[in-house]
């Protein structure tokens, strides 16, 4: 179980990625650090997806882009039913789908006063 | 670096092709180019063949090698050049560069895909598997649902409503009527294409193109040899290729499309050439949005002013600057690893004023961009009368 989604720190010039690359997409640094990149964030864009792939659960399902205050970007599924651009969203740990027969987990975002 | 000219070109027609393999529609491809190239009966220095899929589409690999055997092209080098959507793009660009360099005379690029024997889920999985794994894949991403995000935050920023992306269909789907290897023949109207089914918000049916199969090739040499074969080669004047990050919430603005702009910043430069002087242009709308956003970072028209362009008509058959006068990607079709080079065969023909009802007259410069993946590697190619 993770708590925090974390992002990587360049060691050498500071830049933040998500995800993680092999090399830094500023200085070409290979070493970084896991930084957390904090409980609250900004939804920048969504869609609802109704031909759905595989292994998915959710009719539609909502996937969105969000930003965190340190202004690393993320792309995930959504929870809640009144998603608009600009809501304050944050990251849950949980199953996200089946892949194949496996269960796969992940951070999905979903609205501070949730109504469950 | 040699000059290169495009001396014969040819493509199968696009769309649900029954019976027809694979190796058929290369094959078909490749004859109508070296018969239009005058080259039936000479010996090619290399095929590249470009395809997205064949592995995992119509289990079958190595079919570059299959391909010169076919053609009895042995002992040509032959190659498969796969970048996504952008293959048939990359696939020019190494034969360009190829004869450019020397080191080849004469060559054959042909481009195809086989897709519709295959369950639509099947292949929105396989293309799916271009977006980034770990952080867009494995959350139920896939090209419609990127497409969706970018067209909602295009809307929002770059006033494009829905009546625009509509309208690009409409145009599209009107030339295509006048385009015989066309997919789709079939006219739409703007509340049609505004009521189709929803597929990702704000995304619908009509924005999308349809999964088609179809090969399309054409024959290079050195632009100094082409009148040995050709009465009207087509020079290639420039390329350029650019990358861009693999996730896309990891571009600094979402919205602008960077290597759309390197790669035609790349080509024009090349071709000493700017946005103004190009008379026809193909773009990659395998989704709507993605022809109004690429005429705007191609240079054509100022960023957020593409809709205001086509709302006006300019990028109509009969406008200043017509895009997509094939029926683009939207309603020619988009058999994958053809379409890069389907687009430099509309552009041949336009060139050389053989376009029927679809002509742009009097056509010197060309442009297209070949999109890849989510507009992570693009390949841009300007053409020019000979």
């Amino acid at each position: 179980m993770q708590e925090l989604m974390v992002g990587f720190k360049c060691k050498g010039c500071s830049m933040l990625h998500y995800p993680r690359h092999a090399r830094c997409l500023r200085c070409k640094g290979t070493v970084f650090e896991e930084v957390e990149l904090g409980d609250e964030c900004k939804l920048l864009t969504y869609t609802k997806l109704y031909a759905l792939p595989e292994g998915i659960e959710m009719t539609p399902l909502l996937l969105g882009i969000v930003e965190f205050p340190n202004g690393v970007r993320a792309l995930g599924q959504l929870k809640g039913d009144d998603i608009k651009v600009g809501m304050r969203l944050r990251p849950i740990w949980g199953k996200i789908r089946k892949l194949g027969e496996k269960d796969i987990y992940g951070f999905r975002f979903e609205p501070f006063y949730s109504p469950q | 670096m040699r000059d290169v000219a495009i001396i014969g070109c040819g493509m199968t027609k696009f769309g649900r092709l029954e019976g027809k393999g694979l190796m058929e529609l290369l094959v078909e491809a490749s004859l109508k180019a070296i018969d239009d190239g005058g080259a039936g009966d000479r010996d090619f220095d290399a095929v590249y063949v470009a395809n997205f899929a064949a592995g995992e589409l119509t289990h079958q690999t190595g079919i570059a090698s299959s391909l010169v055997d076919q053609l009895s092209l042995l002992p040509a080098a032959a190659d498969r050049v796969e970048n996504g959507p952008a293959s048939g793009g990359s696939a020019i660009k190494n034969g360009f560069l190829a004869v450019a360099s020397g080191a080849h005379d004469l060559v054959l690029v042909v481009g195809g895909e086989k897709m519709t024997h295959v369950d639509t889920d099947i292949i929105t999985d396989i293309v799916a598997t271009l977006s980034q794994p770990e952080t867009e894949y494995v959350h139920g991403v896939t090209l419609p649902s990127l497409v969706a995000m970018f067209t909602r935050l295009y809307m929002q920023h770059h006033g494009v409503t829905e009546r625009h992306l509509a309208m690009v269909a409409v145009k599209n789907h009107a030339n295509a009527l006048k385009n015989p290897y066309a997919h789709l023949q079939k006219a739409v109207t703007i509340e049609g294409v505004m009521n189709s089914v929803m597929i990702a918000d704000p995304l619908r049916l009509y924005h999308c193109c349809p999964i088609s199969d179809g090969g399309a090739s054409v024959v290079l040499c050195p632009a100094d040899e082409a009148k040995n074969y050709s009465d009207a080669p087509v020079r290639i004047a420039g390329f350029g290729q650019a990358t861009d990050t693999h996730a896309v919430h990891e571009r600094e603005n979402p919205t602008v499309l960077k290597a759309v702009q390197l790669a035609s910043k790349r080509a024009f430069e090349m071709a000493k050439l700017m946005p103004g002087d190009i008379n026809v242009a193909e773009l990659h709308d395998a989704f709507v949005i993605l022809e109004i956003a690429q005429s705007e970072d191609a240079g054509f028209f100022r960023k957020g002013e593409g809709a205001k362009a086509l709302e006006e008509g300019k990028t109509a058959l009969d406008g200043e600057l017509p895009i997509n006068p094939s029926g683009g990607l939207k309603a020619r079709g988009h058999p994958i690893g053809a379409t890069g080079v389907a687009q430099v065969v509309e552009l041949v023909w336009q060139l050389r004023g053989e376009s029927g009802k679809r002509q742009v007259k009097g056509a010197e410069h060309a442009y297209c961009c070949n999109f890849g993946g989510f507009g992570n590697n693009v390949v841009a190619h300007i053409l020019e009368r000979m």
